[in-house]
């Protein structure tokens, strides 16, 4: 998020900081999601040399201890999991690892599908049948399938897991992007740029990114939730992340058996990911009007008035 | 227009062929099937008959023309672990999972785009705001949850709906209605964010300037612009289907293609999977050019 | 006048009701499809459960329920001849499904098609290291050389499924047996039917049809037998099973244990591998991550098997002592403190990843270094089985065995012999006393294989055996049947009674 703000042109004027505070402030929501996405990022940094020990400290007469259990130290209240440990601190724990990995895979695909999105929606025929047909071949190659074959080949790590999940992820930005260039270049202002002598470069950045933008980012938000859950299904084969070390849908997948009985096993790594997910989208619709000059004034507008 | 089909349908065989090539060769170095088919207790002898029995000693390459050979008389070869043609198995799971897609595509496209564009046009509204919160959350729900919880609420509390399995149409609402949720979840802030920036873009202002104070035209000429992005991700919601909802058949016992494909991958039975990633590639491929086609429908501006 | 009839025979029904019981069809699901009927993969459990005595009969059986041992099915009885080959002496007045009468031609083919390279039979391991030959004597009288000599011969035989003569040489799909039942539907993915035969030649069974139905998720077994969508799920969680009514456990001839590879140092030390098995408290486990009623390991093979030995005692929870064994041992320069690593698969069995998250932790406590790493099936098998790799490190593999045979013979060599696929180990007495209780018969044989136990268990410190597991079943009210310790393999549609 702040790599946008200060690529961004806007981000040379003075007092932006302070201007898109206010901005920030203006809606609500959106300010609660920036809140609380500081607060995850805050408990990925020190979760885990704060909480690490007492996350798998196991007690087996504690197992499925109920949530909301008000007598107890606060690390209990969201109940414990099957061998006893606090599921709040494994949360917190599991916060390093879930967005590394989410952020990481959502990164890579976004980042090199849109940039093979452009090449293929701005170069010749030939190149983006070749890109659009690679595309195609990924789509339709089972993610079980290469992250067996990573397995084998590679070994397990975190980035192996990270470069699985990213490449079954490429295809949809690839399209997406080459599909909004197709038409995007037809437009009036792209034609009138390109006759007065507008590089290729310069027409990608200053016009057909911008445009493309908002639908990449909406795109991106919801697949850290697809790769959050998506990640543990791999955990099953031995690739990256495996137990004892926990991610947040490695949690959920613990506690699938245990849905009818003790249903908080799942529910709170599950709400931790909606909540993320839901942050970072409303922060995402946030940013498209905040970055928008055409639509700015009606975060401006609020803010004022508020403040 | 037919040019174009033409060139995309070469295009389209080359990039298969290679995804099979590929296939063949990067998943027969993941192991050997021998020790999976055989109890653990089987000797060195019993497997290398396997194998022989298999063709699995003779070299990789020897392997591969024999498979191609045999492609081109139209035989898949047989599945290891059913001892019937690989294609039959996989025709059979794949005609489940393309109803199944289809049905839930089309459910989720309509009511994803209405929704979606209802919400853009009081963009911030009450509307906006409820639909953005339940598609977020449908959009990031672990599947299996709404499965089972879907099960003990309507099959055994209420006992309205079968809890699992094939055979009436009562059978086929709760696995749509669960895997109903995720696309949908996705359709809609995609439509909405899309719907957004066309309902600000200068001409549906100039319309407004110009006095087309009718909302059903705008609100159709918006649509219209705004549909790239949409059918890109419905295409790729639906690409995701085809390659076979694993959860929704595990859970709801629905004879298709994603669980067949994972045992197949987990058991090495080579020849299923290679028949499965011909199928939905075949399938996704088609989809894929059907797309393209309506991006020039919707506008007549993009050439191909 | 058609009143009273009617009420007669309404009383008459009535009390003749409990001497003829009811009789119709009932459902049953399975975890796990079928993917062939083949008799010849009958005991492979997916398969073996739909066919085995149901389609496809053997000569012999296993009591499971009492302890009659091995009784007459096909074969009416059996001898031992003084050169040791054995004599079978087959029932009459059978017929297979397809029609054709059953004689000791059948039984020869079958035996031969077992061993035909043609296919890929898994009964045919059984019968490694020994050369059978069958022999005709007449339509119902077939001889069995064996080299060496088997006095298990007949108890092998209840492994191998009798098909008819002429039966193609490759796997078959539909499966024709002298069983009390024939396949009459089989619709992949979705449901087998098994429909009784009027021609059958033992007792008609109460289960008219019986309909397999196929669902991974243990829930939806267990939601199914609620709802009446299905009448027996012979598996389900441990969690679901809360209604005394209808949910049984039983003794499923399960065992889970860790491998311990000796090759390796610090593994190659005794002191350490007893250290391992003082470390784990054994007795948490029972009631919490593995189910009441579940037995702590002191062999391979559970209980009732022959020569199981009730005076080898489990190790005892002794934190302390596995510290002091492992102080002994670093004293003597064992690299003690190499990391030592637990392969483990995933789903293998219920609990898995929280059992050996717990052990690990259990483990680390007495001062292990101890790594915890979960592989898929394939990856599993490679660690589990010979050849190992090359260059690894100390691991132990935790994997789950399934001995309901009877007889230890089914385990002992794969897992303890010099030669076994998935022996840790090479020790001279082992294979010794594996090879003399294999040949042995009678007491005899029962104390040999009970002396190898205790040997294994206290001298050799093979491994570290944990739990034989117990499985849940849910099962209709109106259906009478009690699962088994063969029920995981074996499901038989005949002992099953309608209320």
């Amino acid at each position: 998020m702040t790599a946008h703000t200060t690529e961004s042109p806007i981000a040379e004027e003075p007092g932006v900081i302070r201007r898109f505070g206010r901005m920030l402030l203006a809606d609500k929501f959106a300010f609660c999601a920036a809140i609380f996405l500081i607060v995850m990022i805050l408990l990925a940094i020190v979760g885990p040399s704060w909480f690490g020990d007492i996350a798998i400290k196991q007690n087996l007469r504690g197992r499925n201890l109920p949530p909301f259990d008000w007598e107890r130290g606060w690390i209990w209240w969201m109940g414990a999991d099957a061998l006893g440990r606090p599921l709040l601190a494994r949360i917190i724990v599991a916060t390093q690892n879930t967005l590394m990995v989410a952020a990481g895979a959502v990164v890579i695909s976004a980042v090199v599908g849109t940039v093979l999105g452009l090449i293929a929606g701005f170069s010749s025929p030939r190149v983006n049948q070749v890109i659009m047909r690679l595309a195609d071949v990924i789509m339709s190659f089972p993610s079980l399938l290469i992250a067996v074959i990573v397995l084998y080949l590679l070994g397990s790590s975190i980035l192996n897991l990270m470069l699985v999940l990213a490449i079954t992820r490429i295809p949809v930005y690839l399209r997406t992007t080459r599909a909004e260039v197709l038409e995007i270049r037809e437009r009036m202002f792209v034609q009138a740029a390109r006759v007065m002598g507008a590089s290729s470069k310069r027409i990608l950045f200053r016009h057909i990114l911008p445009v493309v933008f908002p639908t990449l980012t909406t795109l991106a938000t919801l697949d850290f939730a697809y790769v959050m859950l998506a990640e543990s299904a791999l955990s099953f084969l031995g690739i990256g992340i495996q137990p004892p070390e926990i991610t947040w849908g490695l949690m959920i997948s613990q506690g699938r058996q245990y849905l009818t009985n003790a249903w908080w096993l799942s529910f709170w790594p599950g709400l931790a990911i909606i909540l993320t997910t839901m942050s970072l989208n409303l922060l995402s619709n946030w940013m498209r009007i905040a970055f928008d000059p055409v639509q700015r004034w009606r975060l401006e507008m609020r803010g004022s008035t508020n403040g | 227009m037919l040019s174009f089909i033409r060139k995309r349908a070469i295009a389209s065989l080359i990039s298969l062929v290679g995804l099979l090539v590929l296939v063949f060769f990067l998943s027969r170095l993941t192991g050997d099937p021998a020790s999976l088919f055989l109890p653990v207790e089987a000797s060195e002898e019993m497997k290398a008959q396997f194998r022989e029995l298999h063709g699995l000693n003779d070299p990789i390459m020897v392997q591969f023309t024999r498979y191609v050979g045999d492609v081109l008389t139209g035989d898949l070869g047989q599945s290891l672990r059913k001892a019937r043609p690989a294609l039959d198995v996989v025709t059979e799971a794949f005609t489940w999972t393309l109803w199944l897609a289809s049905i839930t595509m089309s459910l989720v496209a309509g009511a994803a785009i209405v929704v979606g564009s209802l919400a853009a046009f009081r963009a911030g509204g009450f509307f906006d705001r409820l639909s953005s919160i339940l598609s977020l959350i449908g959009a990031s729900v672990p599947d299996f949850w709404l499965a089972i919880v879907a099960i003990v609420i309507f099959s055994v509390q209420l006992a309205w709906l079968p809890t699992s399995g094939t055979g009436t149409l009562l059978h086929w609402i709760l696995p749509i209605c669960v895997l109903f949720i995720r696309p949908f979840g996705i359709i809609v802030q995609v439509v909405r964010g899309s719907m957004i920036t066309a309902l600000s873009s200068a001409y549906v202002k100039t319309a407004r300037a110009k006095g087309i104070r009718s909302g059903p035209i705008i609100f159709i000429h918006a649509l219209r612009n705004a549909m790239l992005p949409v059918i890109t991700v419905i295409g790729d919601q639906a690409a995701s289907l085809l390659n076979g909802a694993v959860v929704i058949e595990t859970i709801f016992g629905f004879p298709g293609v994603g669980k067949l494909m994972i045992d197949s991958i987990l058991q090495r039975d080579f020849n299923v999977v290679l028949a499965a990633i011909l199928v939905t590639a075949l399938a996704i491929f088609l989809m894929n050019l059907l797309i393209d086609i309506a991006y020039a429908l919707l506008d007549p501006r993009i050439r191909h | 006048m058609r009143k009273t009839i009617m009420l007669a025979a309404l009383i008459l029904g009535s009390a003749l009701s409990p001497a003829y019981a009811a009789s119709g069809p009932i459902k049953i699901v399975l975890p796990e499809e079928a993917d062939l009927l083949e008799p010849c993969m009958a005991t492979r459990s997916n398969i073996g459960r739909v066919i085995m005595q149901n389609v496809s009969e053997t000569l012999t059986e296993l009591d499971v329920r009492g302890d009659k041992g091995l009784m007459p099915r096909l074969a009416e009885k059996w001898e031992q001849k003084p050169d040791g080959s054995w004599r079978f002496h087959l029932r009459q007045g059978v017929t297979f499904s397809d029609g054709t009468a059953f004689d000791a031609k059948d039984v020869k083919y079958s035996f031969d098609r077992i061993m035909s390279d043609k296919n890929a039979c898994e009964s045919r391991r059984y019968f490694g290291g020994m050369t059978v030959n069958a022999q005709v004597v007449d339509d119902r009288t077939i001889d069995f050389n064996v080299d060496p000599v088997q006095p298990i011969l007949p108890l092998l035989l209840s492994l191998v499924t009798i098909v008819p003569e002429g039966t193609p040489l490759e796997f078959v799909r539909e499966p024709v047996g002298t069983g009390p039942y024939k396949l009459t539907n089989w619709t992949p993915g979705q449901q087998i039917v098994l429909t009784a035969r009027d021609d059958y030649w033992g007792q008609k069974p109460q289960v008219t049809e019986a309909t397999y139905l196929f669902r991974a998720d243990p829930a939806v077994r267990a939601a199914m037998v609620q709802t009446g969508e299905a009448d027996i799920s012979p598996s389900i969680s441990q969690l679901d099973a809360t209604n005394p009514a209808t949910d049984f456990s039983y003794l499923d001839s399960e065992t889970v244990y860790l491998r311990i590879d000796h090759n390796i140092e610090p593994l190659n030390d005794v002191r350490v591998r007893r250290a391992l098995n003082l470390a784990i408290d054994r007795e948490a486990f029972i009631g919490t991550l593995v189910p009441d009623g579940a037995l702590l390991a002191t062999a391979i093979v559970p209980p009732p098997t022959l020569g199981w030995n009730p005076d080898v005692k489990v190790f005892p929870y002794d934190p302390e002592g596995a510290k002091k064994l492992l102080e002994e041992a670093k004293a003597d320069g064992v690299k003690v403190e190499t990391p030592i690593t637990i392969i483990a698969r995933t789903a293998n069995f219920p609990n898995v990843t929280e059992i050996m998250e717990a052990i690990q932790s259990q483990l680390q406590e007495v001062g292990f270094k101890v790594d915890l790493k979960f592989v898929e099936v394939a990856e599993h098998e490679g660690y589990y089985s010979k050849p190992f790799k090359e260059g690894r490190g100390p691991l132990l593999v935790a994997a789950m065995h399934d001995n309901s045979k009877g007889d230890p013979s089914f385990s002992m060599f794969f897992k303890y012999a010099s030669e076994g696929t998935q022996s840790g180990f090479s020790d001279p007495k082992v294979d010794d006393l594996i090879r003399r209780a294999s040949a042995a018969v009678g007491d005899e044989r029962a104390k040999l294989w009970s002396e190898l136990i205790a040997y294994l268990h206290d001298e050799v410190v093979a491994d570290v055996l944990l739990f034989h597991m117990v499985g849940f079943s849910r099962v209709s009210e109106k259906l009478d049947f009690k699962p088994t310790m063969a029920t995981n393999s074996m499901l038989q549609l005949s002992e099953i009674g309608i209320k």
